[in-house]
């Protein structure tokens, strides 16, 4: 399956192209269109790109919304939406200190990054990483 | 730096009146962002990647609470314009950073809630404050004296 978004992937994104491979489409090809376009091939399904289904809702990120419409209930899943909504969104009271420093790092690897196909790869590692830590060390 | 040109993100909305928790709930996450309401009409933040991801989702989130917003990227025609600009960013910061120092000054802060607010402050201090470094300094230096 083809999926789309928006030029410049960051936290949020990155954790919704390692949920699609790991959990929803292990074959899943991303796309990358500019920033504020409307405008894709009718055969990819977009994601996090306002106003479509697959994107924020009621103050939470993309990747809960995945959860909720590929009904994926593994707690842990569970527990990194909630920390990518805190690192992905501007909330006034915070509850997951991981949160600040997994955008931080999201954004440095986009930096890092000659493209956003390599920033997705790359991205990755970082939700392995976070996934088998917080297996580890339930924070 | 100084000589580039700098842009700004504009956001202009409107919310209906009821229910007025919509209206908080999107003013309070401006207020978090550190944007700034430029003479009562639009809110402003420095363009980066970031800031304008916040800006976009919170237009989007406008829409889903039945309002209008539009985005905007700018530049100022006026450096004096755009200095005043950034000072009013720096002065934003500068109010909490203050109460933070005169928490510093009290014989027994509660520091772990003064560097909390350091933290939330330090993420919208768009144009690096002097005076959050000297907030930060004061955290840095008492971490070991917390019994004297």
């Amino acid at each position: 399956m083809k999926w789309l978004t928006w030029e410049n992937i960051a936290v949020d994104r990155m954790a919704c192209a390692w949920l699609i491979r790991h959990y929803i489409d292990p074959k899943a090809e991303f796309l990358f269109v500019p920033s504020g376009s409307k405008d894709w091939p009718k055969d990819a399904t977009p994601f996090d790109i306002p106003g479509t289904k697959l994107s924020h809702h009621r103050g939470h990120c993309t990747f809960s919304t995945l959860l909720r419409e590929y009904k994926l209930k593994d707690a842990m899943l569970q527990r990194i939406a909630e920390i990518v909504d805190e690192a992905d969104i501007v909330h006034d009271i915070t509850v997951e200190p991981v949160a600040p420093g997994l955008d931080f790092i999201c954004r440095g690897i986009r930096q890092t990054s000659t493209d956003d196909h390599e920033a997705l790869e790359r991205g990755l590692l970082i939700y392995d990483a976070l996934y088998a830590q917080l297996k580890v060390t339930p924070h | 730096m100084s000589d580039a040109i700098r842009y700004w993100l504009l956001l202009h909305y409107k919310l209906p009146a009821q229910p007025s928790a919509s209206r908080v709930y999107i003013w309070r996450k401006l207020k978090r962002l550190g944007a700034v309401l430029w003479l009562d009409a639009v809110w402003v933040l420095p363009d980066t990647p970031h800031t304008r991801e916040q800006f976009q989702w919170l237009s989007a989130e406008i829409i889903e609470l039945k309002g209008e917003a539009t985005t905007w990227l700018a530049h100022s025609l006026s450096p004096e314009q755009e200095a005043q600009l950034m000072r009013q960013f720096t002065d934003q910061v500068d109010a909490t950073y203050q109460k933070l120092m005169a928490q510093l000054k009290k014989r027994n802060p509660d520091l772990a809630a003064v560097s909390r607010q350091y933290q939330q402050t330090k993420q919208a201090d768009y144009f690096q404050s002097a005076l959050g470094r000297q907030v930060r300094e004061q955290l840095v230096s008492r971490r070991g004296d917390k019994q004297s």
